[in-house]
């Protein structure tokens, strides 16, 4: 024989007799009828143990069952909270087999006793299904022995199952809207995150010793924190509204560009500049701008964070503490997300409404309450648009045979996005909290109301008659916390199915139980994007910045550490730090991480790491939970590497600048005595004879030698003494082409002497050699198989004055057009292994003869340089 | 014949350069302070002038500025053991000579310089 249709089989056990569940509107509404009676009675529960009788005893009623159970879940337990009927000898195997399989397949599990046990003992059959709120299972709910109409013994069908899922779906909202349930409110503990979390938010902007200041795009203070205050002087009321007071003005130029480049949507990070305080002394401050987007990822304003660098420890410190701060809200706004969208929520709230298998109202729609406008605000619709459309869509959903649980987590995945008709209308609609309508009433008063007949309701909502056609209609706040935040709409305009007060009851248990849901939606959206700016500063720190667990594991890094290291985030997460950053296996004892897991204090330290190379000023913080627990550490890793090098080469200068005062004083005070030994020996030399002369041609050479080595000394402090000597070119650059021939064989350059006419100059040619030798040699690097022509001339400049020219062309790689005014600074280099001293020492021995040197470069085509100095005529 | 001034605080080196330029046919006076040097600037007329940079009672430079707003006609060559500052060129002298117990860099430079007046 064939199975007998499971609905069929069971209508006759529900009592209503013929009719399919859901196959049939009368049937679903009577259905409706007693799980409306259910929700109340649940509601109507003064505590706990009550609510907990409720739950079992009206199930036991509905469902017909001999007993019931009621579980609570601790973990991976189950506990008993309340059991009835003949459930009392079964607990022990329930929790053992049947409810526990329920809990874990998270599914409504049935049993039957096989035929043949003993016939003196009650024949066993049960059911049991989750209780799930918000997506976790919080109980299980078991029935014990099915009874059929005579009362004889029966089993649990699968229809049984479905009805007490739809049943323990009202339970488990019941009981995780009361705390003293004891079950793991998922609600609740959102709420709690949501506000932790904004107090983490306020704590960070409040207390960071940073300035952060927003501004719109012409510059003008939109917000002003703490820190800004500390660190500039004004208060908040001085700078909102005014344009950047504390930019110097000589600096004011430079800022507008920058807000251009930020306007256009690029970060500055790490600009170094000067800020105006408001007793008009100024600051160092290390700023970095980012663009503000709102959702539309326009640019509507720039955020800049700046960090006195004048107090750099101290503010270090603040550094660390802020980003704690940080770290904890980026975790747990993470975990968060996508667990409550704002808008899949109200659908879901309005389908539950409209849904046959919920409510069973005919259009829906949610007012928001807009505190800033004072106006309601529609924020969504939900209902057909027409008689037809309605018919329509109601007969596929019941052929369909969709709960409303299966109809949500279709949603769930395959959001519709769709816009409707009355969602279109809905959204469109803006009443004002001034005007004294049945809705704006609503608000007021904070009571639902039912209005039977909208023509014979003098405060009727014309806009709603107008726009949607309603004839009768009721509203229910949405009540959080004591504050109404908006509220629901409702009507049955296609079925005319007039609105009882039994609807209204059950619309107002149920609006109770999404207001709470709705704003925390809400603060989490709002949330959300506040952590789209915290992430953008997270990420906009151009240290390097990254938290571990106490063993060492790396739990999040930011944009820099994931350029530094070379790998995508996800293969740096959950590595030891150790392994990423120093290569090791084990920690690197020179790190300040191991003191802080150790001593749970903040380090600061400067760490040569050779696995990435370079120098890095470290500082490592505790990181603990409430309850002063350590979590782990925060670590801020600034390179150093490129300061630490130029204070090597400053160092080494000011060495340098010390062992020239002493050389100078010591030839000052050598010099002049050994002159008149020499000077008078030289006298002594010529007017001697013999023996006597060649003593006094000794001491002539001794004291020449002497001289030289005090000149020599004088030479390496790179004191420039000029000698200035008539000099001829042309025997002048043969001189330098030999001395540079073999550097340039081995890039393969010729050097070239071009001239044509005799050029003589006044300089001091070692010095001159020196200067020539440092661009020629620059341009044998830059040339590889080519030619380097060295000119000497005289030119007319254009006062008329005759100038000697001495020209170095290359036809090498060039100099980059932003390079080109920085060669002659000191220490600038673009090759690895130079000093970046040389352009610079050329130009000044250049100057130093009162002359100048200028270059003309092309990328590709080549370089000149051209050295000017005062002629001497021939 | 040409007057040369010959300004040093050792006078040990203003003899050597006195004897050695009376033997170049130069007409010698010497000073051996600041001061000294005003003096004779004004009383002899020198046609050129030697001095040190490093001079005990008045900074050389300042004298060379003094020298200068006498009479900025009168050529002047700067004398040191060593330089320590960069840009001899604003001092306003005509000529700089390092000090050396070869004194043939120094005639040559007077005589350059005399023989272009």
């Amino acid at each position: 024989m064939e199975p007998l249709d499971p609905i069929d089989n069971n209508s006759e056990h529900l009592g209503f007799k013929q009719e399919g569940i859901a196959g049939d509107s009368r049937a679903s509404s009577l259905f409706t009828s007693e799980a409306s009676r259910f929700a109340r009675s649940l509601f109507a529960a003064k505590s706990a143990d009550q609510l907990f009788k409720a739950i079992c005893e009206e199930s036991s009623r509905i469902l017909n069952s001999t007993g019931a159970a009621l579980y609570i879940t601790h973990g991976a337990e189950l506990s008993l909270k309340y059991s009835h009927g003949n459930a009392a000898a079964f607990i022990g195997w329930d929790i053992s087999s049947n409810a526990s399989r329920a809990l874990y397949e998270n599914r409504a599990v049935t049993y039957s006793a096989p035929p043949g046990i003993d016939p003196g003992s009650l024949p066993l059959s049960a059911v049991s299904v989750p209780l799930s709120a918000n997506g976790s299972v919080i109980g299980v709910i078991t029935l014990f022995t099915k009874k059929a109409q005579d009362n004889s013994p029966a089993e649990f069908s699968s229809i049984d199952s479905i009805l007490l899922s739809e049943l323990g779906e009202t339970s488990a909202a019941a009981l995780s809207s009361r705390k003293e349930c004891d079950c793991e409110n998922a609600e609740s503990a959102a709420r709690d995150r949501a506000e932790l979390l904004k107090g983490y938010l306020d704590s960070f902007l409040e207390n960071t010793a940073d300035a952060i200041v927003t501004t719109d795009l012409n510059g003008y203070v939109t917000s002003w924190n703490k820190g800004a205050e500390k660190i500039y002087g004004f208060d908040h009321n001085e700078v909102i509204g005014q344009h950047m007071p504390f930019v110097p003005e000589f600096l004011m130029d430079s800022e507008k560009t920058f807000i251009e480049r930020v306007a256009l949507g690029e970060t500055l990070k790490g600009i170094e500049t000067i800020r105006k305080k408001k007793d008009g002394s100024m600051i160092d401050v290390s700023l970095t701008l980012s663009p503000i987007k709102n959702s539309s990822s326009n640019v509507t304003g720039i955020s800049g964070i700046a960090r006195d660098i004048t107090q750099k420890k101290k503010t270090e410190k603040n550094l660390l503490r802020r980003n704690s701060e940080l770290s904890r809200i980026l975790f747990i706004s993470a975990a968060m997300r996508g667990t409550l969208e704002l808008d899949k929520l109200l659908r879901m709230v309005l389908t539950a409404v409209t849904m046959g298998d919920g409510l069973g109202f005919n259009r829906a729609m949610l007012f928001l309450r807009d505190e800033k406008q004072n106006i309601l605000k529609g924020a969504m619709g939900v209902g057909p648009a027409s008689h037809e459309e309605a018919w329509e869509i109601w007969a596929k959903l019941s052929l369909e045979h969709k709960s409303l649980t299966s109809i949500l987590n279709e949603m769930d995945k395959n959001p519709n996005k769709k816009e409707s008709f009355v969602d279109m209308l809905c959204k469109g609609i803006e009443i004002s909290l001034e005007s004294d309508t049945i809705l704006t009433r609503t608000v007021k008063k904070k009571k639902a109301y039912n209005v039977i007949d909208v023509q014979k309701e003098s405060l009727s909502d014309l806009e709603l008659i107008q726009q949607l056609g309603t004839t009768a209609y009721a509203s229910v706040p949405l009540i959080s916390r004591d504050k109404v935040i908006g509220v629901l709409w409702v009507d049955n305009l296609f079925t005319r199915r007039p609105i009882t007060e039994q609807d209204i009851e059950f619309l107002r248990i149920f609006s109770n139980q999404m207001a709470s849901a709705i704003e925390n939606a809400q603060l989490f959206e709002s949330i959300n994007s506040t952590e789209q700016q915290l992430s953008n500063i997270f990420e906009s720190i151009s240290d390097l910045l990254f938290f571990t667990g106490t063993d060492y594991t790396i739990n999040k890094v930011n944009k820099a550490v994931v350029n530094k290291i070379g790998m995508p985030e996800e293969e740096i997460v959950g590595k030891k730090c150790y392994q990423i950053f120093h290569g090791m296996q084990e920690p690197l004892m020179s790190c300040p991480h191991i003191k802080t897991l150790d001593q749970g204090k903040a380090f600061i330290e400067e760490v040569e790491d050779f696995h990435l190379g370079g120098a890095y000023i470290v500082s490592c913080s505790p990181l603990f939970d409430k309850s002063g627990a350590l979590l782990g550490t925060v670590h801020i890793a600034r390179d150093i590497t490129e300061q630490k090098k130029l204070r090597e080469k400053v160092a080494n200068a000011e060495r340098m600048a010390a062992l020239g005062e002493i050389a100078a004083k010591v030839a000052h005070e050598i010099r002049n005595p050994l002159l008149s030994v020499g000077g008078f020996a030289r006298r002594l030399e010529k007017r001697l004879n013999n023996d006597l002369k060649e003593y006094a041609k000794i001491i002539v050479e001794e004291v020449g030698r002497l001289e030289e080595i005090l000149n020599d000394t004088l030479g390496f402090v790179r004191s420039s003494r000029l000698d200035i000597k008539k000099t001829d070119m042309d025997e002048f650059i043969d001189k330098i082409i030999t001395l540079l021939e073999s550097a340039a064989a081995s890039k393969e350059d010729m050097l070239v002497k071009e001239i044509n006419e005799k050029v003589i100059l006044q300089a001091d040619q070692n010095r001159l050699k020196e200067a020539l030798i440092n661009i020629i040699n620059n341009a044998i690097q830059a040339t590889k198989k080519g030619t380097i022509v060295i000119r000497a001339l005289y030119e007319n400049n254009p006062e008329g004055i005759r100038e000697g020219i001495i020209e170095v062309e290359d036809c090498g790689a060039g100099i980059k057009p932003e390079d080109l005014n920085r060669i002659f600074d000191p220490f600038f280099t673009t090759r690895s292994s130079g000093t970046g001293l040389g352009l610079a020492i050329t130009k000044k021995i250049i100057e130093s003869h009162r002359g100048r040197i200028e270059v003309k470069s092309e990328m590709g085509k080549g370089t000149k340089f051209r050295i000017y100095l005062p002629a001497q005529e021939a | 014949m040409k007057k040369i001034l010959v300004v040093d605080d050792e006078k040990n080196i203003l003899k050597l350069y006195e004897t050695e330029l009376q033997e170049e046919g130069y007409s010698v006076f010497t000073a051996n302070s600041g001061k000294e040097a005003l003096e004779a600037f004004d009383k002899h007329s020198p046609d050129l002038v030697t001095l040190d940079i490093l001079m005990p009672d008045i900074d050389g430079i300042q004298i060379l500025r003094m020298l200068k707003e006498k009479n900025p006609q009168v050529p002047v060559i700067m004398l040191t053991a060593y330089d320590y500052r960069d840009d001899f060129s604003v001092w306003g002298s005509d000529a700089y000579v390092v000090k050396s117990s070869d004194l043939s860099s120094l005639k040559e430079t007077i005589k350059t310089i005399l023989e272009a007046r």
